[in-house]
């Protein structure tokens, strides 16, 4: 019975937790201008994140080794120097846009400016990273995140044309009022939103946080199987109520207050009062996974101990990089940036980011020295080599969109 | 199949299997990086000596003029410290098993010590191999009576994906990304020590007269 709770509490977390600001701001934008013609890149992407968590997942479990361990096995100290450094950059800026959102979304109840929350969050951020535990940390916010359940709900009260919605989907039926150039630049952000490296980093460590073994692959798969692709049903949710509701409007998304918009009008005060704590719980939740992240890869590449299954005072170097990527991420807000466009960039920079740490992944995966009986079989290999193909794709398409179409103005 | 539970049981390729890994003292506290290996003749041939780990180590491994300035550069962060450029050693003996991390018998607090300065593997790795397009791209070691002896060396064109595995054992996929890797690298060969002499000062490695 008890088993039976762990994998239906893992599952739920899983789904609570797959939203962040990334998701939340991306799908809003695309959905209010491209509807759900572009969902095949959020299902692309979901495949991608389910075959790479997995695989990092299972690696974690059977050789005890989280990703920056393997980057610098694998790659030497050189090039896996290049790989940290660029890693860190994008889950730095993802970082600064989690806590941002935070601050973005008690804007929303609070009507003090954001600039102004942003550092209180900061700091709320680091005591958490500090003193919780670990298994708070990544249940309490996740399970807080399923509220972002109303967007389903508020689809389904909205009693949109399904009809209608399901053939822009299938024929993937780009408006005739935008770009193919543009529609590929939100192709690319919407696989990066998805697919962001931070959930990687964080979620094979986390493994070995939780000191699974390879007993625990199989509640492991079911958590990612499941709750990842559920997770995934929440972000066309939001695609699906901007368009039916900001669509017809052109209203083009660049606040948190628009993704919300769609609520209010369906299902009023009260649906707006859950999104709103939806929002607060996935950005916040993200802001610990991604500062956590910052800290595990440094500490794994250079092999100081790293984790929060150890006192603070047992992996110091770890505690003093996570707080010093809270205090320069505060910093960063308080200049007055805004997170929104934190959130675009940084969704894009994660497609750009990808291959660096899918790779290595794949290639350890497969390897039995450190896998023994547990390397890819020949579903998770091919699989795998599909999902490396459209990685490599959306990290060379990435930045020459990103400049071509300006952002995706 | 199980997944390697003793690399120092049998032979292995030391940048492989060893450079790089994680060590872990006997309570499970991670205790820095294998960053380099520390290598002397002692009269039987090359043979491992001790871990290297910590940043001057490190700086070292980046190689080149690079990282001959940056270990001088780390050096003069604190002058007035003596041996800030050595190495951290830990000597093989507290190392009691390798898998995917290096563990160690003993607790991590103060086991560092510094040593004369002796060889490195960071240094063997990446010589030029005399007469050949090519370089050393790792070193087999033999356990021999719990010492580690330099038995061969594994000569290729180096570069990316020289240290995935590929073209050292051939179970290992997908088959897309192994087919790949191992026709970039299929020149790589195993040189036994014997064939040849290592010229640390020049750093290359030269063919013996005899085989010539």
């Amino acid at each position: 019975m008890k088993k039976y709770l762990q994998v239906a509490l893992g599952i739920l977390t899983a789904i609570g937790g797959f939203v962040d600001i990334g998701d939340l701001v991306t799908n809003a934008q695309v959905g209010a201008r491209f509807g759900l013609s572009l969902v095949w890149a959020t299902l692309l992407g979901t495949v991608g994140i389910c075959v790479f968590a997995e695989m990092s997942g299972r690696v974690a479990a059977v050789s005890g080794r989280a990703t920056f361990d393997l980057v610098r096995e694998r790659l030497g100290p050189r090039f896996g120097l290049t790989n940290l450094v660029a890693s860190m950059l994008v889950t730095f800026l993802t970082f600064i846009a989690e806590i941002g959102g935070v601050a973005l979304s008690l804007e929303l109840v609070a009507s003090v400016q954001e600039v102004l929350i942003a550092p209180l969050i900061a700091l709320l951020v680091w005591l958490v990273l500090w003193r919780a535990k670990f298994n708070i940390i990544e249940n309490a916010f996740g399970l807080m995140g399923l509220a972002l359940i109303v967007f389903a709900v508020a689809l389904w009260q909205l009693g949109p044309d399904w009809g209608g919605l399901v053939h822009q989907a299938a024929t993937l039926a780009k408006p005739h009022d935008e770009l193919w150039s543009t529609y590929a630049y939100y192709a690319v952000a919407l696989f990066g939103a998805a697919m962001t490296p931070y959930e990687v980093f964080f979620f094979s460590s986390g493994g070995v946080e939780e000191r699974w073994t390879d007993e625990d692959i199989g509640v492991m798969r079911a958590n990612v199987f499941i709750g990842f692709p559920l997770g995934a049903l929440l972000s066309v949710s939001i695609a699906g109520v901007a368009w039916v509701l900001l669509g017809p409007l052109g209203v083009s998304v660049d606040d948190l207050g628009q993704v919300g918009l769609p609520i209010a009008v369906a299902l009023g005060k009260i649906g707006v009062a859950v999104a709103i704590v939806g929002f607060v719980a996935a950005t916040f939740g993200a802001a610990c996974e991604t500062g956590l992240s910052v800290g595990y890869s440094i500490s794994q590449y250079i092999g100081a101990q790293w984790g929060k299954y150890v006192r603070p005072p047992q992996a110091m170097f770890f505690h003093v990089v996570v707080a010093l990527a809270t205090l320069v991420a505060a910093g960063v807000l308080v200049t007055g940036v805004d997170p929104i466009m934190v959130t675009e960039l940084s969704v894009v920079f994660s497609a750009v980011a990808l291959p660096l740490t899918y790779f290595p992944i794949l290639v350890v995966a497969n390897d039995p020295d450190y896998m023994g009986e547990h390397t890819n079989g020949r579903v998770a290999n091919g699989l795998g080599v599909v999902t490396l193909v459209f990685v490599l794709i959306a990290a060379v398409a990435a930045i020459p969109l990103l400049i071509w179409t300006g952002m995706g103005r | 199949m199980t997944a390697i539970e003793n690399r120092l049981a049998d032979s292995f390729d030391a940048v492989l299997h060893l450079l790089d890994r994680q060590i872990v003292d006997a309570d499970g506290k991670m205790a820095g990086n294998v960053d380099d290996l520390e290598l002397a003749d002692l009269g039987e041939g090359i043979e491992i000596t001790a871990l290297l780990t910590g940043a001057s180590a490190f700086l070292h491994r980046i190689g080149g003029r690079v990282g001959e300035r940056l270990v001088r550069g780390y050096g003069e962060l604190q002058p007035a410290e003596p041996n800030r450029t050595r190495p951290w050693r830990i000597p093989l003996d507290k190392v009691q098993y390798v898998d995917s991390a290096v563990h160690l018998g003993v607790d991590r607090d103060g086991v560092l010590e510094l040593g004369p300065e002796r060889l490195r593997l960071g240094d063997l790795a990446g010589m030029r191999m005399t007469g050949e397009r090519g370089k050393v791209i790792d070193a087999r070691f033999e356990p021999v009576d719990g010492r580690f002896l330099l038995r061969a060396l594994v000569v290729g064109r180096g570069g990316p994906g020289s240290y995935l595995g590929y073209e050292r054992r051939d179970d290992q996929g997908p088959w897309v990304v192994a087919k790949l890797i191992r026709a970039w690298h299929r020149h790589t060969r195993v040189i036994d020590v014997s064939e040849v002499s290592i010229d640390w000062s020049a750093g290359e490695v030269n063919p013996r007269q005899e085989n010539r």
